[in-house]
């Protein structure tokens, strides 16, 4: 175990992270990089940037309080301390995200309305599962439903959006591939750290499981909902670039994001993610359970 | 992009945004932790030390250890109760420097010979410290934001500020860069408790006596542990800085 | 520390001094912060017109201009917010909470 927690250490994350890709970038993003000027000439498209935006802070807050939450329950000093490190890229994002909403135009002091109005309930939901476990400082189940499932969402979640935002967004495209590097980081430690637990305690795996279908649940209502909740901007967005004559392809697993309606992108996320989340909790010793429907 | 900016032209909002931000503290850590593996500049060389020395150095270090896990410990704790977002946004890369001083200095335990720092530091802890570590926890589980940042970022962290400066005058070379990169981290968070409580503290003048009495409760309980420190660094006698100047003059400001 | 002088001084009512301020080592702020902040050398160190001490973390703040009475000046490394203030015939800071 100690050999292979020296790869999450602080020192290793300082260098990964603070003093690589980080270096050099402002709210994650190169600096000087602005939201494409159409985004405010179109407040359809203005609206559901800041929907979907609002959505990354309510999971990213959920993040921090489920992260900073585990380093009191963490069992050996190198979970704290990588943990330690997961809630500061925790709080990163919520910073990074937030600010992202200031870029597109919401004024700090309507920041905790617009939250409350454009934020998922479901969402909300799928966070209040996982902080209870948190709070009453299971270790185990915490982990399993921060590193592994909400971070497995988080992961997919990035990517997808990251695809989308390359070729018309750069600065989001930027910041999304910071906190993707990081995600990267808390799933692989979820993955590994919790993989020895299970072992140790096997008596756990029933609750984990439970935990995995309720909060997966929840998470589908939250795809079908935003989904839903987006299709008019995706729509004035693809209408915006035909009568520009532009063409764009952006892939995700085999999808053509630019072409495909929003049941199909829906499909294809869910899909992605419960097929991870299956080969994830495979390896670690959990039997993937079908969602229960919220 | 303008190649500095005057901090003193910034408003008192744009001013606490600024240094309780995840930016603030990347550009600052930059600075002084680039480099420096583990605390230090890696063609420092170790000095020979005596076993009497070492083994002092040993037992001073286990119990930073101990302090450094009870600051990562509430301060990941008080993340969840933190009245706003800026300042959730400062306790989380307060857990990351705390958690950072947990490392270096384990790593240090580990250079000095150290196999099993987790079996040591528990051989070698100091009751009044674990003592305090107890009530601080207690203050964060009960989630009393006053108390809990009075006992860390003003209590814990001034005597660390203070100890680990006196200690890193007289330290070999290794210990020393790792603590003066440890006591720049403790400079925010000491400000960050003093100047939050000293906020609270005219808005609610009340919270002031309850304040007072966690103080004299707390009080004993550091002082013995730092003196018992100095003892093993052997820094006793008129050799002895005086150790509650710092935090006497921190509780002075904020009327206590 | 000296840092250039742009204008002397004239007088009770003289305009006051302005410096520029370059570099000093300092790096425990963000780069564009810290020609700011220099580290204090002990009860020794004579501060310049345009410094102060911050009595919290015992860092030598520094100003773009010579500091007076009522000036407000922010303690970056340790996030205080500081109020210039007499005493004893020199300038100190004080906490403003």
């Amino acid at each position: 175990m100690t050999n292979f927690l020296s790869g999450y250490s602080i020192q290793k994350w300082l260098e990964s992270c603070p003093q690589g890709y980080l270096e050099d970038t402002v709210y994650g993003h190169e600096a000087g990089e602005k939201e494409p000027e159409g985004l405010f000439d179109n407040e359809l498209l203005r609206e559901g940037q800041i929907r979907s935006t609002c959505n990354l802070v309510l999971g990213e807050r959920a993040a921090l309080a489920a992260s900073s939450g585990l380093v009191n329950c963490a069992p050996d000093y190198k979970s704290k301390t990588f943990l330690a490190t997961q809630t500061l890229d925790e709080a990163r994002h919520v910073e990074i995200f937030t600010q992202r909403l200031f870029d597109l135009g919401v004024s700090p002091a309507d920041l905790e309305d617009t939250l409350n109005e454009f934020g998922n309930p479901h969402l909300v939901k799928f966070a209040e599962v996982l902080l209870e476990k948190v709070d009453k400082g299971d270790f185990v189940a915490g982990v399993v439903g921060q590193n592994i499932v909400l971070e497995g969402m988080a992961f997919s979640v990035f990517e997808m959006l990251h695809a989308g935002a390359q070729e018309d967004n750069p600065k989001f495209a930027h910041t999304l591939s910071g906190t993707i590097a990081d995600e990267r980081r808390h799933v692989g430690f979820g993955e590994n750290r919790i993989g020895a637990l299970i072992k140790q305690y096997p008596e756990k795996k029933a609750e984990c499981e439970r935990m995995q279908a309720e909060m997966s649940g929840h998470m589908l209502a939250t795809f079908a909902s935003a989904f839903k909740e987006g299709e008019a901007s995706n729509e004035e967005a693809r209408r915006l670039q035909k009568e520009q004559g532009k063409e764009s392809h952006a892939m995700y697993h085999g999808v053509d994001l630019a072409q495909a309606d929003t049941a199909e992108m829906e499909a294809v996320l869910a899909d992605t993610v419960l097929k991870e989340f299956k080969t994830r909790l495979g390896r670690i010793g959990l039997e993937y359970q079908s969602p229960i429907a919220a | 992009m303008a190649e500095w900016q005057d901090p003193h032209k910034l408003t008192e909002g744009e001013f606490l945004d600024q240094v309780h931000s995840f930016e603030f503290w990347f550009g600052t850590v930059e600075g002084y932790l680039h480099d420096r593996p583990y605390g230090f500049d890696a063609e420092t060389e170790e000095i020979e030390m005596d076993d009497r020395r070492k083994d002092g150095l040993i037992t001073t270090l286990c119990n930073y250890c101990i302090g450094e896990t009870a600051a990562l410990e509430a301060s990941s704790g008080m993340i969840a109760f933190a009245p706003d977002r800026a300042s959730k946004i400062f306790l989380s890369t307060q857990v990351a420097d705390e958690g950072r001083h947990l490392e270096v200095l384990l790593h240090r335990l580990s250079m000095l010979g150290v196999r099993d720092p987790e079996r040591e530091i528990e051989a070698r802890a100091n009751k009044s410290l674990l003592r305090f570590k107890e009530r601080l926890l207690e203050f964060v589980d009960s989630r009393d934001w006053e108390a809990a940042v009075f006992a860390q970022n003003v209590i814990l962290e001034s005597l660390e500020f203070t100890v680990f400066r006196t200690h890193a005058q007289n330290a070999d070379p290794i210990t020393k860069q790792i603590l003066q990169g440890i006591v720049i981290d403790e400079r925010r968070h000491m400000g960050f408790g003093e100047n939050d409580l000293g906020r609270r503290l005219i808005l609610a003048p009340h919270t002031h006596d309850r304040l007072d009495r966690i103080k004299r409760e707390l009080d004993s309980l550091v002082l013995t542990t730092f003196k018992q420190t100095l003892g093993e660094l052997g820094l006793e006698g008129d050799e002895a800085p005086d150790l509650a100047s710092d935090y006497l003059g921190a509780v002075a400001r904020l009327g206590f | 520390m000296n840092d250039t002088l742009i204008n002397q001084p004239a007088g009770e009512d003289r305009p006051r001094q302005m410096y520029v301020l370059e570099e000093t080592g300092f790096k425990e702020v963000p780069k564009k912060f810290r020609r700011f902040y220099r580290k204090w050398g002990g009860p020794s160190d004579t501060l310049a017109p345009n410094e102060v001490l911050c009595p919290v973390c015992k860092i030598v703040i520094r100003s773009l201009q010579e500091l007076r009475v009522g000036d407000k000046v922010y303690c970056m490394p340790c996030m205080s917010r500081l109020i210039v203030q007499e005493e004893g015939g020199r300038l100190v800071a004080r906490v403003n909470y």
